[in-house]
């Protein structure tokens, strides 16, 4: 083997150990899902799998909760991100002014990131709950309600309770990186925009969003991908229930999986969300592609 | 389509035939002497065995150690590795088990329920215990009628029975006093004495829509006539039992109305807090009943339909053995020495439910005899779920979904008897 080959090899021997265990830990699991999700594979049942082609995906898509499932997901995604922009947005813009327990508060504002999504799944069942619930009682005592409210076990407010302790999890996350995006914004462009008399909102319009705009796009396609695949929340807090109604995509996937234990059925229901999904993958690594060439 | 258990003749048992134990059987059961102490010594020592065992208690404070150590003190070659499983409804803890078995990393042995054993059977997962069984001595310590209703439908025994409870109904005593009423025996006497105590914020009946719905539906529907056999859900005495039961809450409002979504720990914490003023569970609970309540809590058997049909579901638990594991005599000397004489009613203890020796049941003073009475009274309709690879689905999602959906009024509650009836015969 002469230098040269030697020298073209030595970046890809670098890279294989890292190739290695991306195809062992990511890319085994896919091709094994999508080997299931043309099956008909019942977990007790092994031996018995066949091959039945698309057929499992073609069952999804006439399944009623196929379709409910999927509306609910997108409300999820689009709310519970959305909401966690803004509570971010507005936490970091507080966050960045002086006062002087500037350093404690945003220490505080972690906590909810990190808390394990068992615990206040647990936590915010509690909260909600009919009979010994604190969110009833603060409601009641104001006068807002004069009985309990069954918030999870109501088909009308069950998603949406969820999505707020979801909401409640996740800001921190927003409001961290939005922090560390405006302490990039020079502070000059500030002091000559105050010279040329703009006011804070147009400050913030010419100055701090575009500042911020690229931190908060990677942000945002970020916890798309994350939230849109999450069910742990959902799944302590109401098991999907009451009915359908806080059934999503990645929770009925994974009933049909494990309560079913329909393995064939279930790998299709996440392949179908894992398409969906591509496209904000596409345009995450888009952008950091584009970063990383800037 | 459902499978049968068969009987001791090897005929197929009637659904309703399955599961039964007589009060006889527990006269029996309690009439006998003292067999097991002792008999679940060693035949002879293994060298440094190790034997994984997987098990769940409701109290999850509760440890087998002191059990652990008194086998191990008894068996120097074999050391218990006793895991706890989370139990979640029931769901988590057969998801992990079946997860296990595909994964080859299962235990040697484990906490099961007679509802798993269909899918257990498909998956060759367990080792048959008859001629293991034939040379126990503490066998006949266990009722005759405990063994087959634990027996395969292929007749072997992989089931060692360890404990059990009945569902019965609990109710507030003083407050049945003061309203004049008396236990209900009956469906209608269930509704009146629930519209009765449903006032000022308390709701007659805590029932139980989310995880483990099965218990508190099969009493109303099964015994108002309903049968898992191909249309037995669908004649029209099924359906008009379970819209009765659906209307306790759409129509007569005598359920809170977080009842869709409300599992274990919400009904035992309503029934304590005095929110509802009946509830429907098993002996399990009694001991945080009574010390919440005190003697303003007893039970009954759960209510007849008019006709005099009756059902309750008959909780069992058993140990099996893996038939991938290694260690299958060490296995079975655990597990048979936690199904004799006292290791068997200390297991009960930890568990919170009734001994399965005979021996054990005439000793027990584990629960208020109120609530064993209950227990032993409810027997006479006492039911398992149906032997079908689909039972887990059943219980875990296709049930509580759709009775959560006719509870809330999304659909019409025949729809729910239809989807059930599609799942086990669709």
């Amino acid at each position: 083997m002469n230098h040269a080959t030697v020298r073209a090899a030595t970046p890809y021997g670098f890279l294989l150990p890292a190739l290695v265990l991306t195809a062992l830990v990511i890319l085994y699991p896919v091709v094994q899902t999508v080997w299931y999700s043309v099956q008909d594979y019942i977990l007790y049942a092994p031996d018995d799998a066949r091959f039945v082609g698309f057929r499992n995906y073609a069952a999804a898509l006439r399944d009623e909760v196929f379709w409910i499932s999927l509306g609910h997901s997108a409300v999820w995604v689009g709310g519970i991100v959305f909401a966690q922009l803004a509570l971010g947005l507005a936490t970091a813009l507080l966050l960045n002014q002086s006062f002087w327990w500037r350093g404690l508060a945003r220490a505080l504002v972690i906590i909810p990131w990190a808390l394990p999504s068992v615990i206040i799944g647990l936590m915010w069942t509690w909260i909600y709950d009919y009979n010994t619930g604190v969110l009833n009682d603060i409601l009641i005592r104001m006068g807002v309600i004069s009985q309990p409210f069954p918030w999870l076990a109501s088909p009308a407010t069950a998603l949406g309770c969820v999505m707020l302790a979801l909401v409640w999890q996740g800001f921190p996350f927003f409001a961290v990186m939005i922090l560390a995006g405006l302490q990039t914004v020079p502070r000059e462009l500030y002091e000559a925009a105050e010279i040329d008399g703009a006011t804070a909102f147009r400050q913030f319009v010419h100055i701090t969003a575009p500042g911020i705009a690229g931190i908060v796009a990677t942000a945002v396609l970020l916890r798309i991908i994350w939230v849109a695949n999450s069910l742990d929340v959902i799944l302590v807090m109401t098991g999907g229930g009451p009915g359908y109604a806080t059934h999503t995509l990645p929770l009925y996937a994974f009933l049909r999986a494990y309560s079913g234990m329909e393995f064939g059925s279930a790998a299709a229901l996440a392949l179908l969300l894992t398409v969906m999904l591509l496209a904000i993958v596409w345009l995450y690594v888009t952008r950091q592609a584009r970063e990383l060439d800037a | 389509m459902t499978k049968g258990t068969k009987g001791p003749d090897g005929s197929r048992l009637k659904p309703a035939e399955i599961g039964t134990l007589g009060r006889r059987t527990f006269l029996q059961l309690a009439g006998a002497s003292a067999l097991a102490g002792g008999l679940a010594r060693p035949a002879h020592a293994q060298a440094q065995t190790t034997v994984r065992w997987w098990y769940h208690y409701d109290n999850p404070q509760n440890t087998p150690a002191a059990l652990v150590a008194q086998f191990e003190a008894a068996n120097p070659g074999i050391k218990i590795q006793a895991e706890a499983i989370p139990w979640g409804g029931g769901t988590d803890y057969i998801n992990r088990m079946f997860s296990s078995v595909v994964a080859g990393n299962q235990p040697d042995c484990a906490m099961v329920r007679l509802s798993y054993l269909s899918r257990f059977a498909q998956m060759k997962a367990l080792e048959p215990l008859d001629g293991m069984l034939a040379k126990w001595d503490a066998k006949s310590d266990i009722s005759d009628d405990v063994w087959k209703l634990n027996r395969a439908p292929d007749g072997k025994q992989y089931y060692m029975p360890l404990h059990y409870v009945v569902i019965y109904l609990y109710y507030r005593q003083d407050l049945f006093e003061q309203a004049g009423l008396q236990p209900p025996k009956t469906f209608d006497e269930f509704l009146g004495a629930a519209k009765a105590l449903t006032k000022d914020g308390m709701f007659g009946y805590g029932m139980r829509g989310g995880a483990g719905a099965h218990d508190n539906w099969g009493p109303f529907v099964l015994g108002g006539g309903g049968s898992f056999e191909k249309g037995g859900l669908l004649t029209e005495k099924a359906l008009a039992a379970n819209r009765w039961f659906i209307e306790l809450a759409t129509k007569h409002k005598v359920v809170p109305p977080s009842a869709p979504t409300d599992a274990f720990r919400q009904i035992v914490d309503s029934f304590k807090a005095g929110r509802t003023g009946m509830t429907i569970h098993h002996i399990g609970s009694a001991a945080e009943v009574v010390g919440a309540l005190g003697d303003k809590a007893s039970a009954v058997p759960l209510p007849r339909a008019a006709d005099g049909g009756g059902w309750t579901y008959f909780g069992d638990e058993s140990n099996a053995i893996f038939s991938a594991s290694k260690n299958k005599e060490a296995a079975f000397r655990w597990i048979s020495f936690l199904s004799s004489g006292e290791a068997n009613v200390e297991q009960a203890k930890l568990s919170g439910q009734l001994p399965i020796t005979t021996s054990g049941v005439k000793s027990w003073t584990g629960h208020p005899k109120r609530f064993v009475d209950a227990s032993f009274a409810s027997l006479p309709i006492a039911r398992t779920l149906p032997d079908s690879v689909k039972t887990p689905d059943f219980v875990g999602r296709v049930l509580p979904t759709n009775m959560q959906r006719a509870l809330t009024g999304e659909i019409n509650p025949d729809d729910l008897m239809k989807a059930v009836d599609q799942l086990f015969n669709g």
